[in-house]
């Protein structure tokens, strides 16, 4: 498997998988499925409710015990999050659907290495970052290899895609969502980021944002206020509502 | 339309969110999916992978396809032949699907370099298993659709498990 970078190492600091010392804590997991928590550290994410970070951690902790149920509803619920994240670096959609995939296989074979399991929504989308761009490299080198021999005129080879998602706008057939679409690449790149980001997922972390966008954890509650303050400004300046109808 | 980004807010960045925020970021989203829908299954797809890795099979890429609609996946036109191939460092293998009997698919493989085999084709709650001549072919010939992985290893034992990406059949 080329594709998956452990990002362990890098993100997280590198525990070494046969220390039995890092095996997860007994102690440290919830035994109740009413239990909604991890009794570990808690991240601080601006908000009083419970995050996507909070129930990727618990489906972590879960999925060591072998308890799987809350481990498939975090896959249900951060495909979406995971598929958007690896589009965004230019895959092309069969091969994004391969990189999901792995990226959720590498994160059970992770599983009892991750230290820290509140940070695995943050795990996920730099494995998928990465996994993304080397797949978008390994393309390029492909296809600069076949523009080398004039006479391949192989057509099974799938086109490179764009390195930019593109809005294409002219698909959505409400203008409306036209309007709201426009006025998104009206925006700052790190703006627009941040909000899908924000959007895609129900609550992420600060942490798994900042390590998708770059941005300081400490500076993301300011710059999604004044991301989303600009965006109701330039709908506004489009002369369009924005109240839901 | 005038240069918005240099203007005064006319909105607060300070403010809790609030409903049209959240109302906005909803639109954000269900805008995303339907310019680029995650495909129909990968969910399925994604946790019929994670109950394979336990099998400590290297996966495979999948190397291009070859099909009318260019599509393997959920969003696929239904089953005409498809040619996929997949790689790893160590072997190729090429499958062909075709239509059988009675809405079933048969798959032709082809493995390189050429050595006889033991090919495990898993679906969800089931395996079947195939040899392939020291050609390195292999068939199955009646197979139901849905997500469905091989799994490839050497008939003689030696090196290890790989597997293919989950695909549709």
């Amino acid at each position: 498997m080329i594709m998956v970078v452990d990002p362990i190492g890098a993100a997280i600091g590198s525990p070494d998988p046969s220390d039995p010392l890092l095996r997860p804590n007994p102690t440290s997991v919830p035994r109740t499925e009413s239990m909604s928590r991890p009794t570990d550290e808690q991240v601080p994410t601006g908000e009083s409710e419970e995050s996507l970070g909070d129930r990727g951690a618990f489906a972590l902790l879960e999925y060591r015990e072998g308890r799987t149920h809350a481990f498939e509803a975090f896959v249900r619920e951060a495909t979406p999050l995971l598929w958007h994240t690896v589009r965004a670096q230019g895959v092309d959609r069969e091969q994004a659907d391969d990189l999901v995939q792995t990226v959720w296989v590498a994160l059970v074979r992770n599983a009892t290495t991750i230290k820290e399991p509140h940070a695995v929504l943050k795990w996920l989308l730099i494995t998928a970052k990465r996994a993304s761009w080397e797949a978008v490299r390994r393309h390029r080198d492909e296809a600069r290899r076949r523009t080398e021999l004039p006479d391949d005129t192989d057509e099974g080879i799938p086109e490179l895609p764009s390195s930019a998602p593109s809005p294409e706008a002219e698909v959505l057939g409400n203008e409306r969502d036209r309007g709201l679409w426009q006025a998104m690449a009206r925006l700052p790149e790190r703006c627009q980021k941040l909000l899908r980001l924000v959007s895609l997922a129900d609550r992420p972390d600060y942490k798994a944002i900042s390590a998708a966008t770059g941005m300081p954890v400490g500076s993301i509650g300011s710059t999604r206020g004044r991301c989303l303050a600009k965006l109701r400004d330039i709908i506004d300046d489009q002369g369009e509502s924005w109240e839901t109808p | 339309m005038g240069n918005t980004m240099n203007a005064e807010f006319t909105h607060s960045p300070d403010e809790p969110l609030d409903e049209v925020d959240v109302a906005l970021l909803a639109d954000l989203a269900r805008i995303a999916d339907e310019i680029d829908p995650v495909p129909a299954g990968l969910v399925d797809r994604s946790l019929f992978a994670i109950t394979l890795a336990g099998l400590e099979a290297e996966v495979m890429e999948l190397e291009y396809v070859q099909a009318p609609a260019m599509s393997v996946r959920g969003d696929a036109p239904p089953v005409e032949a498809r040619t996929i191939t997949f790689t790893s460092e160590s072997v190729t293998v090429m499958i062909s699907l075709s239509p059988a009997d009675g809405g079933l698919v048969r798959i032709d493989g082809w493995a390189a370099p050429a050595t006889a085999l033991r090919v495990e084709l898993h679906r969800p709650g089931s395996v079947s298993e195939a040899s392939s001549d020291d050609d390195g072919r292999f068939a199955f010939d009646a197979v139901e659709r849905g997500p469905a992985s091989l799994v490839v290893r050497r008939a003689d034992g030696s090196g290890g498990a790989v597997s293919t990406p989950v695909i549709e059949l």
